[in-house]
């Protein structure tokens, strides 16, 4: 450890240069501007191609029935509850940064904002589909929403699965609002530079008549503020419901009060890492990396690594907890979990989880980026079995040692949830091609010199 | 370094002297009605004596807490009044000689260590590797060594920084702070369960230890925030702490008061609809007699005030506000922990006379007396730490 100690008395600037606000907006733009090369629709054809697998899968069990998934008796809640766990959780991370990094006022998350909230939208909207296919006939799934109807037929209040309905409709709604108020600044900018009519004509209308007042700007950055004030209970308050979903039920692995902050830690890991890896490849490609540095991605990584030790202290706890309870079926969930016949799936869990985040202790790891790369795709291979674990090794050994059984998910399962990476991949291809990525005006901000210094008077 | 450097305005003042002799007054007080509550009521005293250590762990392991977060993270906004948050933690040297008068009364608060109890519990049999006497009193000796030997090595870094303004002592603490950080998580969580969790030996809730921790960093932050207005109105801290830095406290304070209540309402909900027998009789203990009362009273005073008190965003930058609401948050955090710990002593209704006055005196006594003694003979601005000028220039 013979590296300098850096200068503590200087502020660090986010972006690395001093780019011209020219330059800024020609190359954010340029992706819009410029026709997708050979390599973008090779992307495109391989991510719909998984997302044609996931749908032929789907009408087969739309026709068919959910027989062809793996669910069975005892375990009612196979991968469509998995992957819906997942999903929403990797929707987690851009609202954590766009609006509580917001509140924080850590200004490093400018340059990614953006990108990020894109990805929590398509990922609730991946995540959305898994419920409403889930209950069987998704004809039916007008009645998750409490109407009056002819049949006299409401929703269940009490159940968390409808205030799952509630919380991520709300929660989606108001992510895409926060994203769209984001945009209009620069769908300004992109209407006043673009040379082509129907553009112009689209920008026109999606800016809102935005001209960069000073009396637009106040209340811009009003609203963006009281939005950020929504959204951040909003964040917090879906995965704390997904959780209650499990852990109000009284089966064991499933109740526990830790749930709802662990559950919430997981999820912004899961979906730092998603945003982690996916950057990765927009900086190189889109020629970002001034803009999102590797300083950026290494402060990504101390997220990671710390969600990544609170899920740790979360599995420990419940452990230690089902031990000192002193209640027979807790303990033996825990150590079935460990040592039963998933054990597989919970050793990939911990490790992925847990050990292998531990390696962005060492500062060079946290700034090399094949290795960071990989280790954020191993969290949200451990998230991934994380949901897996929780769901169905504990329905897998219920109370009733006769009824016990085990799971295993079939081709339709599987074709599913590449389906489900296919449709996400797929509007976020889209997305690069069709707005800016980056917030133009939130980097413009961050440019050095762009703001009032009470230091040189 | 540009042109524009400045010279930090400060020059050592000491505390009024009146801190001192308040906070004597106070301890004398204290100290004289916790012997006299000994001598009437040892039992009684005993809990109290749980709740007073508890208190002042929360104060002084909080404030350890938001050091070492700020070396972690790299803050600069906090940095001007970090040597507050640094004295404040020397609460923790006195922690040991406030549990002493515990171990001499344990048979009387935690059920578990009568052994012909336990020997007819087969539950608490099962417990019995975790909870038994030596054990308990290693872990105990092991928490209160931790936290020591972190709060010697990091004050003591800080300190040394005053004189030499190296570099590579903030490095160094981050360092430290970075190793502090996983070890303070689990000793906060395990001297939770064994002070307060246990003394209802067959409750258990995986959440307990973040609920005592999101109670621990309030009213830390509470005693800190209190602390830095007024020392600054009295203009004995650095120039150029202002409206910006009250801001940042007061919503940090806000945020943590939401994430108390968020820890609170997932550890009831979830017990509450399960409805699980082995859980629920602690939350029907605290809703029974006169208790139902204290609950309601107790999720006002802790929730409902201070939320609407620091919502708004004048209020979060009102030194006069700031300072009301901290002065609330530490008595509500006081009300928090004898919610918890009372129950067990009297579980038919809720009591409270000159025993529970003595001690809650006794503690702030404590608070104050430490803190004037730790003043003196130091800085109370790190003026060496780098980040200083930067701190000082903060602007929301």
């Amino acid at each position: 450890m013979s590296s300098s100690v850096p200068d503590y008395s200087k502020n660090v600037s986010v972006i690395e240069g001093k780019p011209s606000l020219r330059s800024i907006d020609d190359l954010i733009s340029k992706p819009l501007d410029t026709k997708p090369d050979k390599k973008y629709y090779i992307a495109l054809a391989v991510t719909t191609t998984m997302l044609m697998i996931g749908a032929i899968a789907l009408l087969a069990s739309f026709y068919y029935g959910t027989g062809l998934w793996g669910n069975n008796n005892p375990v009612g809640w196979g991968f469509p509850i998995v992957n819906f766990v997942f999903w929403v959780g990797i929707g987690h991370a851009g609202t954590l940064i766009s609006a509580i990094l917001f509140l924080l006022r850590q200004k490093w998350r400018n340059g990614i904002a953006r990108f990020a909230e894109g990805m929590t939208i398509f990922a609730v909207m991946t995540a959305g589909i898994f419920p409403a296919i889930h209950v069987g006939r998704p004809w039916l799934d007008g009645y998750l929403f409490p109407y009056p109807n002819q049949h006299s037929l409401w929703v269940n209040f009490n159940s968390p699965l409808l205030w799952d309905v509630f919380a991520v409709s709300t929660y989606f709604t108001v992510s895409f609002i926060f994203w769209y108020v984001g945009l209009i600044p620069d769908f300004a900018i992109l209407r006043d530079r673009t040379k082509s009519k129907i553009k112009k004509t689209i920008y026109s209308i999606t800016s809102l008549g935005w001209r960069g007042s000073n009396r637009h700007w106040q209340h811009y950055e009003m609203v963006y503020l009281v939005l950020a004030g929504f959204a951040t209970p909003l964040v917090l308050s879906v995965h704390t419901i997904v959780s209650f979903d499990f852990a109000v039920a009284i089966l064991p692995g499933w109740h526990s009060t830790i749930f709802p902050p662990y559950f919430v830690a997981g999820a912004v890991f899961s979906g730092f890492a998603m945003v982690q890896n996916v950057l990765i490849f927009i900086r190189k490609i889109f020629n970002y990396e001034h803009i999102i540095t590797i300083d950026t991605l290494e402060k990504m990584n101390k997220v990671i690594l710390l969600t990544g030790s609170l899920v740790g202290y979360a599995y420990a706890m419940e452990f230690f907890i089902a031990w000192y309870s002193g209640v027979q079926i807790e303990q033996f969930t825990f150590v079935n979990r460990a040592f039963g016949p998933y054990a597989w799936a919970y050793w990939i869990m911990v490790s992925c989880n847990v050990l292998f985040p531990q390696l962005f202790w060492i500062k060079k790891i946290r700034r090399t980026i094949p290795l960071m790369f990989i280790i954020a795709v191993l969290v949200n291979v451990g998230m991934w079995f994380e949901r897996y674990v929780i769901t169905v090794s504990s329905l897998a050994r219920d109370y009733l040692p006769s009824s016990w059984a085990y799971f295993t998910p079939t081709l339709t399962d599987l074709s599913i949830l590449l389906g489900s990476f296919g449709f996400f991949f797929t509007f976020l291809l889209l997305f690069t091609k069709t707005l800016p990525v980056v917030s133009i005006v939130e980097v413009k901000a961050v440019v050095e010199g762009s703001q009032p210094s009470h230091k040189d008077h | 370094m540009s042109s524009s450097e400045k010279v930090i305005e400060y020059s050592r003042k000491d505390l009024p002297s009146v801190v001192g002799k308040l906070g004597i007054v106070l301890f004398v007080i204290g100290m004289i009605l916790a012997v006299l509550a000994y001598m009437s009521d040892p039992v009684r005293s005993a809990f109290n004596n749980v709740i007073l250590l508890e208190f002042l762990t929360s104060v002084g392991l909080g404030a350890l807490f938001f050091v070492a977060l700020e070396h972690l993270v790299g803050a600069v906004w906090s940095t001007p009044f970090r040597r507050i948050f640094e004295i404040l933690s020397a609460v923790l040297l006195i922690l040991p000689l406030v549990a002493l008068p515990i171990f001499f009364h344990v048979h009387d608060i935690f059920h578990w260590t009568h052994t012909d109890v336990v020997a007819v519990d087969e539950i608490l049999q099962q417990k019995s590797p975790y909870l038994n006497m030596t054990f308990f009193t290693i872990r105990i000796i092991v928490y209160f060594a931790i936290w020591i030997i972190f709060y010697w090595l990091l004050i003591r870094n800080s300190k040394k920084q005053d004189k030499t303004k190296d570099q590579k002592i903030t490095r160094i603490n981050a360092r430290i702070s970075a190793v502090f950080m996983p070890i303070f998580a689990f000793t906060i969580t395990f001297s939770s369960i064994d002070w307060l969790m246990s003394l209802e030996p067959h409750w258990f809730s995986t959440i307990f230890g973040v609920y005592y921790f999101s109670g621990t960093v309030v009213v830390s932050l509470a005693v800190g925030t209190l602390l830095v207005i007024w020392l600054n109105e009295k203009g004995l801290l650095v120039k150029g702490i202002k409206k910006d830095h009250y801001y940042s406290l007061g919503a940090l304070l806000f945020a943590f008061i939401n994430f108390w209540a968020y820890i609170a309402f997932s550890q009831y909900l979830l017990i509450w609809y399960a409805n699980l027998p082995e859980e629920t009789f602690w939350f029907i203990q605290k809703w029974e007699g006169s208790w139902m009362i204290f609950s309601i009273i107790f999720l006002i005073v802790h929730f409902g005030v201070p939320y609407f008190g620091l919502l708004s965003q004048p209020s979060k930058m009102d030194p006069k506000r700031l300072k009301f609401m901290s002065a609330w948050l530490i008595f509500a955090h006081i009300m928090d922990l004898y919610w918890i710990v009372m129950p067990t002593f009297s579980p038919d209704s809720f009591v409270f006379g000159w025993i529970e006055i003595g001690f809650i005196i006794l503690g702030i006594g404590i608070v104050m007396v430490v803190f004037y003694f730790k003043a003196r003979n130091t800085n109370l601005v790190a003026i060496g730490d780098p980040k200083l000028q930067r701190g000082i220039d903060f602007r929301l």
